[in-house]
């Protein structure tokens, strides 16, 4: 018996003026699945992202999340009710503030049961933010950023900025995260370390991910399986040793 | 950390609580030797310390610069000098009135606006002061037009057969005083609750908030509708005091103070708006500065503000308090 | 009926006139800085008062007041300019702001300050009645109109052929390219902005023989007036600023005429809110600025 995928995704298109930057993408993410997307440059990966995740408003196509649909809903709802996290390709932290308030802030609208809620302040709200403060504090531990966790976000480093980002994503305890090239702009030495990361929260936490990424020697060590886009459209899938060799795939990117 | 420094830590520590006291004994006995004069100038900042806090939940929590504060003061004091006149009703009834019709108010106005990013917001809500304005000059039958309301009655208080007005400075000195400190005390509870944390997340950075599941625009219009809250209980204070309201309530003048106060006292925390308002209102309504002094030098302030004090003028108080070794606030 | 008609439109043809003066510095400098200025109707201001200042007390006619008054006007934008705006490049938008609102709280209470907060008569002008088109019209509307079409025909001579025009539309389109091509950004913004408030004060000059009474607060009702002009006009559209202008000054004159004189100033305030909420981007949505 096959379970059905967490993510399904029909014929996602999406155009600005006359350019068509998504069309007819389809894809489905399986449970426990590590997904890679991949394509050069423009190929609409991100417009692709942004769709399926609410930050824009597909054209056409149907985004249905461990059996509910949930098009056109905004972030911060399929965040919030479906559990369903992203990142940035820009990273992007609360600069002002420090590690570990990042990551309470981040687990704070899937604690609470309403926005009214939030507005608590009696021991039992103290209760609440006091558990996800233990939690962040496990994460921290996790992702190697102890050292720094009363540090005011926006003073790290490129890939701190990455890792506290990660975490935030784990706070929840998410079914699916889409990464937007999680390993660009960070030192090699990070890359092992955000791999690992993925790694943990895929078999130990059981959570999904697409990944957009350029990166192909991590693409082929943590992706089951690959995407490609080229030009808005899907080019090809399969394993990542199928694509490597795949002269559609080669064609795109060298000769586009 | 060395033996010197942690006992000078000590040392100074020790000083920070009779700070406390004293400042505390100071502000519950002012009236018994502060002549009225000065007496009436800390009344009038305390009344602008309310729609103070209102701005600074928005500008300095959650990152929105409005300047419709001064038409939610207006609406306040123009409710509740309506309320009083025409049915009589006893202080609390008014206060509440007041703060509970400008939240009615800001919601309709609010949804619209809050879709607005930036400059354009700003303008919009420069746009609800001017309107303000003019329904206040042209609605006669409620307002008066230009005459405006006066004779408003002194706040009184009615419990049973038991009732009392409050007349003299010094005795609305305690009532201005009991208001704002219920006002500082909710505001408090706001920001340290989580619903707080979220509006720096917005303010922060509203992309990765929303990211994070926070409904964004939720809280835009919570805190837009609260921030006029405060400013409508300010207006009922300010309209029982003064016992005069016209369209002049809505000039530039009002929303100009509440700005100062907010930015040039310090953003985002509760001792710099206190600061602000002593500052920009308590002082230079006790020098008695001609009103166009005092906003020639707002002006010059607001450029200091852009181009030298980013974070007002209030590091200064900070600097002091932890000399005295309290922690950042 | 159809006389009445006629001569609000007349009316709000000249009154167009005036706010396209005033309204093209506003936007031309939103183009270049992306800053709207709060401060724009006190340059207005500051040449009214400027023109019946030398009227009242050295006794000059009204041709030489409008010299002086253009003039001491420019001679203020260049310092505002030069200490302000200038450094308000690339700046976050509340800086813009801060600062404007700031100039224009110094300004208009300077001039109360200086001058006491009391209406002053202005006497000056062309105020004798003509006849056109069957309406009598001062002679003064009609030199407004004259001017207004003048400056505009200037205005689009010089933003296309002049180098100046050239690297002030440059700037507005993209401003980390002229930094690349060798644009002095600042300097265009200074310039940019000491025209525009000229301008803001010429139209000043100009209306005060109409309006008769001056005072230190007439500025603020001014930049609230071409706020709505500026969006409906597309920010940094110079065209569209003049019809915008047009549709502003004709619809405020038939509502003064035919709804009640007190609705005329809350008109603008509508029409910026209801801009805003549905065409943010103005009535002709045209993405080109200038």
């Amino acid at each position: 018996m096959t379970m059905p995928a967490i993510l399904k995704i029909e014929q996602i298109s999406k155009s600005y003026g006359a350019v068509k930057a998504v069309s007819d993408v389809s894809l489905e993410l399986q449970r426990g699945e590590i997904l890679g997307l991949i394509g050069p440059n423009g190929s609409g990966k991100s417009t692709f992202f942004d769709c399926v995740t609410g930050l824009g408003t597909p054209d056409h196509g149907r985004v249905q999340l461990d059996g509910t649909d949930i098009t056109g809903w905004p972030l911060n709802r399929i965040a919030r009710e479906g559990r369903m996290l992203r990142s940035f390709q820009k990273t992007v932290v609360f600069s002002a503030l420090d590690v570990e308030e990042n990551l309470v802030i981040a687990g704070q609208m899937f604690a609470f049961d309403s926005t009214r809620a939030t507005f608590g302040i009696g021991t039992e709200t103290a209760a609440i933010v006091e558990e996800l403060r233990i939690r962040a504090r496990e994460l921290i531990k996790l992702t190697g950023l102890w050292d720094v966790r009363h540090m005011p976000a926006g003073k790290l480093s490129g890939g701190q900025q990455k890792l506290i980002q990660f975490a935030s994503m784990l706070m929840p305890k998410p079914k699916v995260i889409l990464l937007d090239e999680p390993m660009a702009g960070i030192n090699p030495k990070l890359i092992e370390q955000v791999v690992e990361a993925i790694r943990y929260a895929n078999t130990q936490l059981g959570i999904s991910f697409l990944i957009i990424e350029h990166n192909i020697d991590v693409v082929t060590s943590l992706c089951q399986r690959v995407i490609v886009l080229d030009q808005g459209q899907m080019l090809a899938q399969g394993t990542p040793q199928e694509i490597v060799i795949n002269p559609l795939v080669r064609e795109a990117y060298l000769g586009g | 950390m060395s033996q010197l420094q942690e006992t000078q830590q000590t040392w100074r520590s020790g000083l920070r609580l009779p700070a406390i006291i004293l400042m505390a004994g100071l502000v519950l006995f002012a009236p018994a030797f502060v002549g009225s004069y000065s007496l009436h100038a800390v009344v009038i900042a305390m009344i602008f310390l309310l729609p103070a806090l209102g701005l600074n939940l928005l500008v300095g929590y959650t990152g929105l610069l409005s300047l419709a504060q001064g038409a939610f003061f207006g609406v306040g004091a123009y409710a509740s000098a309506l309320l009083s006149i025409h049915f009589n009703t006893p202080f609390y009834v008014n206060v509440v009135s007041a703060g509970l019709i400008s939240g009615a108010l800001a919601l309709p106005l609010g949804i619209p606006a809050l879709r607005l990013r930036a400059t354009s917001f700003v303008m919009c809500t420069l746009g609800f002061i001017v309107i303000g304005q003019a329904i206040s000059k042209n609605w006669i039958s409620l307002t008066r037009g230009d005459m405006g309301l006066s004779s408003v009655p002194k706040p009184y208080f009615a419990l049973g057969p038991w009732s009392f007005s409050v007349v003299s400075t010094a005795a609305y000195y305690y009532l201005a005083l009991a208001v704002a400190g219920l006002a500082i005390l909710a505001f408090y509870l706001i920001v340290r609750s989580p619903a707080g944390r979220n509006m720096i997340a917005i303010r922060e950075n509203e992309t990765l908030a929303e990211a994070v599941g926070i409904p964004t625009w939720t809280y835009k219009l919570i805190v837009f509708v609260l921030s006029a809250i405060f400013a409508g209980v300010g207006g009922s204070l300010y309209v029982h005091y003064l016992t005069v309201v016209s369209p002049l309530t809505f000039q530039m003048y009002y929303t100009t103070t509440i700005l100062i106060i907010v930015l040039g006292g310090g953003v985002g925390t509760i001792s710099g708006v206190v600061f602000g308002s002593i500052l920009f209102v308590a002082l230079s309504e006790f020098l008695r500065v001609a009103p166009e002094i005092r906003m020639i030098a707002y002006g010059i302030c607001l450029l200091l503000i852009v181009f030298k004090f980013p974070k007002g003028f209030a590091p200064v108080i900070d600097k002091v308090w932890s000399a005295l070794g309290g922690q950042r606030a | 009926m159809l006389n009445l008609l006629g001569e609000q439109l007349l009316n709000g043809i000249v009154t167009g006139s005036v706010y396209a003066i005033v309204a093209v510095g506003m936007t031309m400098t939103f183009g270049v800085l992306r800053v709207i200025n709060f401060a724009h109707g006190e340059y207005f201001m500051v040449g009214t008062f400027a023109s019946w200042f030398v009227i009242e007390k050295f006794d000059l006619g009204y041709p030489q007041s409008v010299v002086f008054a253009v003039a001491l006007t420019a001679l203020l934008a260049i310092v505002v300019g030069y200490f302000l705006m200038r450094k308000m490049v690339g700046a976050p938008f509340e800086n813009g702001v801060l600062a404007t609102l700031g100039v224009s709280l110094i300004l208009q209470n300077l001039a109360v300050a200086l001058f006491g907060g009391s209406y002053k008569f202005f006497n000056g002008g062309y105020i004798e009645p003509v006849e056109l088109f069957g309406y009598g019209l001062a002679q003064q509307r009609i030199l407004i109109v004259i001017v207004c079409v003048l400056v505009f025909i200037g205005l689009d001579l010089m933003v296309t052929y002049s180098r100046m025009g050239k690297s002030m539309r440059a700037v507005s389109q993209n401003i980390e390219c002229c930094e690349i091509v060798g644009i002095d950004v600042q300097s265009v913004v200074l310039w940019t902005f000491v025209i525009g408030a000229s301008l803001a004060g010429l139209s000043g000059v100009l209306t005060a023989p109409v309006n008769v009474s001056v005072y230190g607060g007439m500025g603020e009702l001014i930049t609230f007036k071409t706020l709505p002009i500026i969006i409906m006009g597309g920010l940094g559209n110079v065209r569209g600023t003049l019809i915008a202008a047009m549709i502003l000054g004709i619809a405020e004159s038939f509502v003064a005429g035919f709804i009640g004189l007190q609705f005329r100033d809350s008109v603008g305030f509508v029409t910026l809110i209801l801009m805003l909420m549905w065409r943010p981007h103005g009535l002709f949505s045209l993405q080109s600025r200038f």
